[in-house]
């Protein structure tokens, strides 16, 4: 007596069919898993037993072997669990054979009987599409994300029983109710919010419109996570292919839980305390996708930047590149994908308060000192804008102008990424940030007022190379933003305002 | 008690080595040592009388055991120092006025010329940036009058000071409060040898001696003593600045001080020197003027010509303001407002500051 049904087990982000095969034959009463099954498939022999008796279905008290092919690949998680039940249940005829032909089982088990939510649902579902399967039976409460996938029957079962009368049947699954209709976009937060504050909301703009990463530098109450928090709301709408990747990270990481697909940019803000592993990905068996590649196409938030391990803030350099984490572990090497805006915050000295007007600053110079050599690094090389956000006086705050809504604000965005996406066409590249230094100068199109400003610049501001590389990629993204076609010399200087003070008093530090 | 060491104080091949020694114990104060010395009168007596436990330190006891006198002047030789004790051409004779006078000082650099017209700039280390032009300000326009900046060798408007003076191409002197060859923070050794090549680098500590909080405001007596007048220039309220301030009205110096807003924490020790008294100077011109050296250096204001709304955004600028405000006051975008901002940085005439834009000293003296 045999049974044969594909499942899908979850690696990293991608999901690998697996053929499960049942073979109940004759001997004392054993159930045996073959062919690598990781520490949660190994306990589907024990979870399956009790959950098909409480669901009115017979467990064979034969000989049970479980074979999961291929062989060599290492079966990870619970999602297994459905699979097996059911190529059991096609091996001693409880369900008929021909039922199971071109579908995929995902879902864990409970001992009740219950289909529960698993992580994954929505990679089983693209891997299901991949090899032309014609329907996925998934949790019911992973159906709607599975159903992002098109032309795949997506079939959600609360319980054991469901699926029995599904393959025989007489139970038909309601239908997955339809992707909700909701403006993406529509977010908790707005950038109509903050008050005052209007270079940080400008900058914010000009992040959102070129792509680039931002750091806030100010004192503790200046506003720099409530600025933060609102980037993902001025940012272009997902398109669809975002919005898959982006819910399939969440998806393998379990986070999905109620909604179906994750239809706002996401914002992730892990605590300095993170692991490199927590924020890059990894784990000891089951390697999960990090806070950067939660944040995958959506905000990374790092507050309190010098406060975080060295070494996790040096690795974040691969994904600033490539957008990508590959993990590498015993267990094998999985990809995440990885591509955020990063706006990273810190404080202008270790006291907070150098260069505000109300408060002296008590730093010693060698705290101070160290506190810099924290912040640079090769991370600060990749932050195309730097800004210092003030502590507003109550005056400031009240004589405050009325402030424009995220939607506004995102509507220049979404041109300005047009325009460059347009002139980027050939170059591999759709944002000013993604522009290679090397070429940034010629391909921004820059004015002769614009270079006799950069020059200048170089002379009084103490520009570094990658410093000019950096303000010519945000003048073009300015310049964008007002649809201009030359880089002018107002362009300039407004992206040469994009720095702290922690560039500022360079020269003279190094003087004095 | 007189001002200064008994007659005759240290003269002597004996004498002399033992005034060395006795500059290089670090457990009695100045102020101990003098008042020991004028109790037996000589340098070799009072070595004895710590010798004997009369005075001092456990420590300078257990220094004395192993002191060497050609060894500490080996010491001094490869740091490239020097020893001057009272009498020597180096002393300042002024110094002898001072309640505690150091019984020697160690130099670095050109010898310190006693015909020398001396002006010290004192103020924060942690100043802000206007606070640092206009110490620059003050010690070029010193220098181009012919005069010598005294400063201390720490960061801030020492620094400012000093970078000033080399720059306008005059001699500096720096006092530290460290060993005579510690720098102090590190950073700050560029900067020192710098003034030694031209000027000189003093202190009252002998080599190795690192830099504790607790010296400098012995080191601030001998910026006074160097000096015919004293300019503060920031400084929060009970700062180390005062005391200096304090040291050259005990010397009966002129004290001046630049004023800031009554607002900053650090105009406090300025504005309440003018308060009691010290005469206010709005920058080098008001310096040069009151110490009575005639002419000014400065080339006269050729203001350059603004495009109108850069000129409308100086006018407005009164005090620190967000660039929000900056647009709403000169009717700009604020993106523009920024624009104009940074233009006017580039002339020198306007700073961000922790998200704020000011005008600078140079925007004050272009008027």
């Amino acid at each position: 007596m045999y049974g044969r049904v594909v499942g899908v087990t979850v690696l990293g982000v991608g999901g690998h069919a697996v053929t499960v095969e049942a073979s109940v034959g004759r001997g004392l009463p054993s159930t045996t898993v073959t062919g690598l099954p990781g520490a949660a498939v190994q306990d589907a022999r024990d979870r399956i037993r009790p959950a098909m008796e409480q669901a009115g279905l017979e467990w064979p008290l034969r000989r049970v072997v479980v074979n999961l092919a291929p062989g060599n690949l290492r079966k990870e998680g619970p999602g297994l669990d459905l699979p097996i039940a059911v190529s059991v249940l096609v091996a001693t005829a409880q369900v008929p054979a021909r039922a199971v032909a071109d579908l995929v089982f995902f879902g864990e088990l409970s001992l009740r009987g219950e289909v529960l939510p698993t992580p994954g649902a929505i990679s089983v579902a693209i891997a299901a599409a991949r090899r032309g399967c014609a329907g996925v039976v998934v949790p019911a409460a992973n159906a709607v994300e599975a159903a992002q996938v098109e032309g795949l029957r997506v079939v959600g079962v609360e319980a054991l029983p469901e699926v029995v009368g599904f393959l025989r049947g007489t139970w038909t699954a309601p239908d997955v109710p339809a992707i909700v209709a909701e403006r993406p976009a529509e977010a908790e937060v707005d950038l109509a919010e903050v008050r005052g504050q209007e270079q940080a909301r400008r900058a914010l703009e000009v992040a959102a419109a070129g792509g680039h990463n931002l750091l806030l530098v100010g004192s503790p109450g200046a506003g720099k996570t409530m600025l933060a928090r609102r980037l993902p709301t001025i940012l272009p709408d997902m398109t669809d292919e975002e919005t898959l990747e982006a819910t399939q990270l969440h998806s393998v990481a379990g986070l999905l839980a109620g909604r179906g697909v994750l239809r706002r940019r996401p914002f992730r803000a892990p605590h300095h305390s993170i692991s490199t592993a927590g924020l890059l990905g990894g784990g000891s068996s089951v390697l999960r996708p990090g806070e950067a590649s939660l944040a995958h196409r959506g905000v990374l938030f790092l507050d309190e930047l010098t406060e975080f391990r060295r070494d996790a803030i040096e690795a974040l350099r691969q994904p600033l590149e490539d957008g990508v984490i590959v993990v590498t572990r015993s267990a094998g090497s999985v990809t995440f994908p990885a591509r955020f805006t990063l706006v990273a915050a810190a404080n202008p000295c270790p006291c907070g308060f150098a260069g505000d007007p109300r408060r002296a600053c008590r730093c010693r110079e060698d705290q101070e000192a160290r506190y810099r050599q924290k912040l640079s690094g090769p991370l600060l090389d990749r932050i195309d804008l730097r800004l210092t956000v003030p502590r507003l006086t109550k005056d400031e705050l009240l004589g405050a102008s009325a402030a424009e809504r995220s939607d506004e604000v995102r509507a220049r965005v979404v041109a300005a990424r047009e325009r460059q996406r347009h002139r980027y066409a050939g170059l591999g590249i759709t944002s000013n940030a993604h522009l290679p230094g090397p070429i940034a100068r010629r391909a921004a199109g820059l004015s002769i007022g614009a270079e006799e400003l950069l020059a200048r610049a170089v002379d009084s501001m103490a520009l570094t190379g990658r410093g000019f590389d950096r303000v010519v990629k945000v003048a073009r993204t300015v310049a964008d933003l007002e649809g201009a076609g030359d880089v002018g010399a107002d362009h300039v200087a407004e992206a040469l305002s994009y720095r702290t003070a922690l560039e500022q008093d360079e020269g003279l530090v190094r003087a004095g | 008690m007189e001002h200064g060491f008994p007659r005759g104080f240290g003269r002597g091949a004996a004498h002399a080595d033992a005034v060395l020694v006795l500059r290089c114990l670090l457990g009695i104060t100045p102020r101990e040592l003098f008042a020991l010395i004028w109790r037996v009168g000589t340098a070799a007596g009072a070595l004895a009388a710590i010798e004997r436990g009369e005075a001092g330190s456990d420590n300078d006891r257990a220094f004395l055991a192993g002191a060497d006198p050609a060894r500490i002047r080996a010491d001094l030789a490869s740091a490239g120092a020097r020893f001057a004790a009272p009498g020597d051409a180096e002393y300042p004779p002024a110094f002898l006025r001072l309640a505690d006078p150091p019984v020697g000082i160690f130099l670095r650099g050109r010898p310190l010329d006693p015909g020398d017209d001396r002006v010290a700039l004192v103020g924060s280390r942690r100043p802000t940036p206007t606070g640092r032009e206009v110490a620059i300000d003050l010690a070029r326009g010193l220098v181009a009058a012919g005069l010598v900046v005294v400063s201390g060798g720490a960061v801030g408007i020492d620094a400012a000071a000093h970078r000033g003076a080399l720059d306008g191409g005059g001699r500096t002197v720096a006092v530290l409060g460290s060993g005579i060859d510690v720098s102090y923070p590190p950073s700050n050794g560029a900067l020192l040898r710098a003034i030694e090549a031209t000027g000189t680098v003093l202190g009252e500590y002998p080599p190795g001696v690192p830099a504790e909080p607790f010296r400098f405001p012995a080191r601030n007596r001998l910026i006074a003593g160097l000096s015919r007048a004293v300019v503060v220039i920031e400084g929060a309220a009970k700062s180390g600045t005062r005391i200096t301030a304090e040291h050259a009205l005990e010397l009966g110096l002129e004290v001046f001080a630049v004023p800031g807003s009554v607002t900053s924490p650090l105009a406090q020790t300025p504005l309440e020197m003018i308060r009691e008294g010290a005469t206010m100077v709005r920058g080098a011109d008001d310096l040069l003027a009151d110490l009575g050296i005639a002419g000014t250096l400065r080339v006269p204001g050729s203001s350059p010509r603004l495009p109108p709304p850069q000129r409308r955004i100086l006018e407005t600028l009164a005090a620190p303001m967000l660039p929000d405000a900056v647009a709403r006051a000169a009717g700009l975008t604020v993106p523009d407002a920024i624009s104009a901002l940074i233009e006017l940085e580039l002339r020198g005439l306007v700073r961000g500051v922790g998200g704020r834009f000011e005008r600078t000293f140079s925007a004050a003296l272009q008027g």
